[in-house]
């Protein structure tokens, strides 16, 4: 099976045609099922889509940031098969969409050939990309989906009790060979492509060697950084503002239509190169971290996002984040106290405004009521938002690659028994890496009443 | 941590008043505001002092946003509200789905609360024993008309034997205890007395917003300063929001359904899967007693047992007492996430409590409360329910945070298209695929499908409920300009 990319593709939008393009644009809440202009559904190998406004707007020195419309994607590799899709099968509504923007071809030059190179020369690499689990393409999730859909057609017409687990299992086993269209599930998944596979074995080793071999000069300044960062944390002013309620509801009008939810928000990062300095490390940390560490599906117990992005925008001065996720907004934001506050923290204390952060990981966020006021004022509306599989949740999809990945494979009597607790409830996830059980175990909480 | 202010905390919010078994809401609009302030004024409110006896009377009352800015809250004072307190039950569509009020819940159908209902600005509550209980209610209703106030509606309550709400089963046995107040019960029960009242400090060590006026905005004085030194007057203090949802059950529908799934192989019914069915689908037998405790058959001894956690108790995946099951996922102790059976997950979880005390109407559908009878009665056209009223001081991460997140979520805890097998909303509307109820089991997994929604919306509010000298100050607003 591929593995997953993010293309985010960004353009200028021209003078006067913000007003239009919006009006052909839309809101989610208008067309929630499908957006005829570019038919996401039929592209193949994609998970998400968005299209995003950003609007003009001013940076911190005061200068114009023109507004800009970004294209977000998430799809299986390899991206040209993705990018010749986007080209042919969604050209017409590229035109329309992108026609809006100042480097699209000319109405006259707009061929598959130009568009391809269009959104090629326009994508912006993510600084960090987050998978729930890598490796996992929309065939496989939603193929694996029918698999205990039909399983669990297959279970509701017998009654088991009184027999054993093992005859449970094989009746489930002899049940799947004789669906013919359940075929392919009789052999597990493929992993990614061991070129993938390589390239990422090496960055693990190979970072981890380089942070070993630079650790001496880390060391020795960080003190330094540690005072730096001090003097910049009690001088930086949070933002009080708060966004009217007609703003907010404008949000929530797109929230909540099923299980899934997004979120997109941006700010400018804090002026100075220690800040970007600082910003620059931990997301390159983060990368490490969302690569090797935290990449079974869990960031310390939070298991709701399917994929999410940092992306730089407006040559680096400000950066936008965002996700596909499983719940509300309200639990999402509540999920990043509880959860991952340390973690966001090192990321966002770096953004303009954000609430006072305290040695980097403490306090920012875990001011429930200035991080639940802030949010709204740097959100941006995602204009069309597009999922491939709108009733799945991240745990949903890992149980049911857990259920097919063991279907036919070799297990004692516990593995059986787990196994078969699968089609009760999805909620045993794999355990996290070693790594990352040892970072969870950092008692966060505790040790930031001391430090704010 | 300091103790509460039980002198000028509404007793409702401290107290369920058990020992008063009649109990009377009336929900009224203020035609004129001056003769509603100097009713105000005079009304004897009861605080969460002392426990009521059995022959007292007690008063308490709450407003609506709508219903502040009628009396001459300032609107400066106004916006400093929680924000589904301004916007209101019923405001947006968004909020419609995250509650569930959709299709035939949706308020435009409702009796109160809706759009098409009459404006509601107090909800007077009135309690005493039985037999005084209409009484009580005479005697406040006939100084209505001088308080220039109607009655929109007037809702009776009744208390079903054994503490029942109309299924059949045992209500209101888990309550967060209150840091402050309450005597230390079972570990991870305790909760910061923020959570619940106004002016303290809650779950996440802060002070939630709430209306803070400047000396010059109370002369007489009347309000209590804020905890924090800062020189304002502290309106939220010692308040509550109060979340009132009027929800009438299906309790024909519900036993009729549990009777047909359980039905022998030769068609014959089977009262004991059915009993237990239905209790694995509400998480405790019908006297009370938890599943996690006493799996296989009812233990009356058990009727009030709270003592027990779900990981911690040995059900870890739902054996005993399913995982979409009413009681778990309303309350799901130390079962979720970050690390289940944990220190850290109760922790978690405490950030998402309410105290409730809501009271049943409408007469038993079988007196006996069994369902037997219950079947055997067939379906009155009379309603039935529960007046479900639960306290709070955020409402977006407590009462709406339980409704969507955990009780109308089919993907609660891992699970696929299972929402609350009583009260869920079916997945109303366009949401997901609802209505599964699943038993975990061994060798492998039971499950219903096609539940019909048991339990819909026919009225509700959000209302604030100040403390009694905030009341006072509210009697002395001068008129709005």
């Amino acid at each position: 099976m591929p593995h997953q990319e993010s293309l985010t593709v960004i353009d200028q939008i021209k003078p006067g045609q913000i007003g239009p393009l919006k009006e052909l644009l839309g809101t989610l809440a208008e067309h929630r099922d499908t957006w005829e202009v570019i038919p996401f559904g039929k592209l193949p190998a994609l998970h998400f889509a968005r299209l995003v406004v950003f609007d003009e707007t001013k940076d911190l020195a005061g200068t114009v940031v023109p507004a800009r419309l970004a294209l977000l994607t998430n799809i299986d590799a390899p991206l040209d098969a993705h990018l010749h899709a986007l080209a042919t099968l969604g050209g017409d509504g590229l035109d329309r969409v992108f026609g809006h923007c100042h480097d699209f071809p000319a109405p006259g030059a707009r061929t598959v050939g130009s568009r391809t190179d269009y959104l090629r020369g326009h994508a912006v690499p993510s600084r960090v990309f987050y998978v729930n689990r890598q490796g996992r393409s929309v065939q496989q999730i939603t193929q694996e989906a029918a698999l205990r859909r039909a399983i669990d057609g297959f279970l509701d017409t017998r009654d088991f009790s009184g027999k054993s687990p093992l005859e449970v299992r094989k009746a489930i086993q002899e049940f799947v060979r004789t669906q013919p269209d359940l075929g392919w599930a009789t052999s597990p998944a493929e992993p990614p492509s061991r070129r993938w596979r390589t390239r990422e074995a090496l960055h693990k080793v190979l970072m981890a060697a380089a942070a070993v071999i630079l650790s001496p000069i880390v060391l020795v300044s960080l003190p330094i950084w540690l005072l730096l960062l001090r003097r910049h944390e009690t001088r930086d002013v949070p933002d009080p503002s708060q966004a009217s309620a007609d703003h907010v509801r404008t949000f929530r009008a797109d929230e909540d239509f099923g299980g899934q939810n997004q979120i997109l928000a941006v700010g400018f990062f804090k002026p100075g190169w220690f800040r970007k300095l600082t910003a620059t490390a931990i997301l390159g940390l983060t990368d490490y971290a969302v690569r090797h560490i935290y990449n079974r599906g869990s960031l310390s117990g939070l298991n709701t996002i399917h994929f999410a992005r940092w992306v730089p925008l407006d040559d680096d001065k400000r950066m936008f984040f965002s996700s596909n996720y499983d719940g509300s907004l309200e639990s999402y934001m509540n999920d990043f106290i509880d959860k991952a506050a340390w973690g966001l923290n090192a990321i966002f204390s770096n953004g303009d405004g954000f609430p006072r952060a305290a040695y980097l990981f403490c306090g920012g966020i875990t001011d429930e009521q200035a991080y639940k006021r802030f949010l709204p004022t740097r959100q941006v509306q995602s204009r069309v938002w597009y999922s491939a599989y709108k009733n799945l949740s991240t745990k949903n999809i890992a149980n049911n690659a857990e259920i097919r990945q063991a279907l036919f494979a070799p297990l004692d009597q516990d593995q059986t028994d787990a196994w078969l607790r699968r089609f009760g409830v999805g909620n045993e996830l794999p355990a996290p890496a070693l790594v990352a059980r040892l970072l969870n175990r950092i008692p966060w909480e505790r040790t930031c009443r001391h430090w704010s | 941590m300091p103790a509460l202010e039980l002198t000028d905390i509404q007793g409702i919010i401290l107290r369920g008043y058990g020992s008063l078994r009649g109990a009377c809401f009336v929900l009224l609009a203020v035609d004129d505001p001056g003769a509603t302030k100097r009713w105000l004024g005079e009304l004897d409110l009861r605080s969460g002092q002392t426990r009521p006896s059995a022959a007292d009377t007690c008063v308490n009352i709450a407003f609506t946003y709508g219903g502040l800015a009628r009396l001459g809250f300032s609107s400066d004072s106004l916006a400093m509200f929680a924000g589904e307190f301004r916007e209101g039950m019923t405001a947006t569509k968004h909020r419609q789905r995250i509650l569930g009020d959709l299709g035939e819940s949706q308020p435009e159908g409702w009796r109160w609360g809706g759009p098409r209902g009459e404006r509601v600005d107090l909800l007077l509550m009135l309690y005493a024993a039985d037999e005084q209980i209409e009484q009580t209610y005479q005697r406040h209703a006939g100084r209505f008309p001088g308080a220039g106030l109607r009655v929109i509606e007037r809702l009776t309550t009744i208390f079903l034997p054994g503490r029942k709400e109309h299924f059949g089963f045992r209500d209101g046995i888990a309550q967060p205890l209150i840091e402050g107040f309450d005597e230390p019960g079972r570990p991870g029960n305790t909760v910061a007395a923020g959570e619940f009242v106004l002016g303290y400090v809650n779950a996440y060590g802060q002070y939630t917003q709430r209306p803070l006026l400047s000396p010059a905005q109370d002369p007489q004085g009347i309000l209590p300063s804020t905890p924090t030194a800062s020189g304002s007057r502290d309106f939220g203090r010692n308040g509550s929001y109060l979340v009132f949802r009027q929800l009438s059950q299906d309790v024909g529908t519900f036993w009729r359904f549990l009777d047909d799934k359980t039905r022998t192989a030769a068609g014959a019914a089977d009262p004991a899967a059915r009993l237990k069915l239905a209790s694995k689908m509400v998480g405790r037998w019908p006297s009370g007693a938890p599943l996690v405790k006493t799996p296989d058959a009812d233990n009356p001894q058990l009727a009030d047992d709270d003592d027990f956690l779900y990981h911690g108790s040995g059900d870890a995946h739902g054996f005993k007492c399913p995982v979409g099951s009413h009681v778990r996922r309303s309350n799901p102790r130390d079962a979720l996430e970050p690390d289940p059976g944990s220190e850290r997950s109760i922790e978690v979880g405490k950030r998402h409590r309410i105290i409730r005390r809501g009271r049943a109407y409408g007469p038993p559908l079988a007196t006996s409360m069994e369902p037997t009878d219950m079947l055997a009665a067939g379906d009155a056209t009379q309603e039935r329910g529960l007046h479900f009223i639960c306290f709070n001081t955020h409402i977006g991460r407590q009462f709406e945070f339980i409704q969507h997140t955990w009780v109308n979520n089919p993907k609660f805890d891992g699970l696929y298209t299972d929402d609350d097998p009583l009260i869920g909303d079916r997945g109303a509307d366009d949401k997901d695929e609802a209505g599964t109820f699943t038993v975990q089991a061994t060798p492998v997994r039971t499950r219903v499908v096609g539940l019909p929604r048991f339990v819909h919306v026919r009225g509700g509010a959000y209302f604030f409920m100040p403390g009694i000298r905030a009341v006072r100050f509210l009697a002395t607003l001068p008129a709005p300009v």
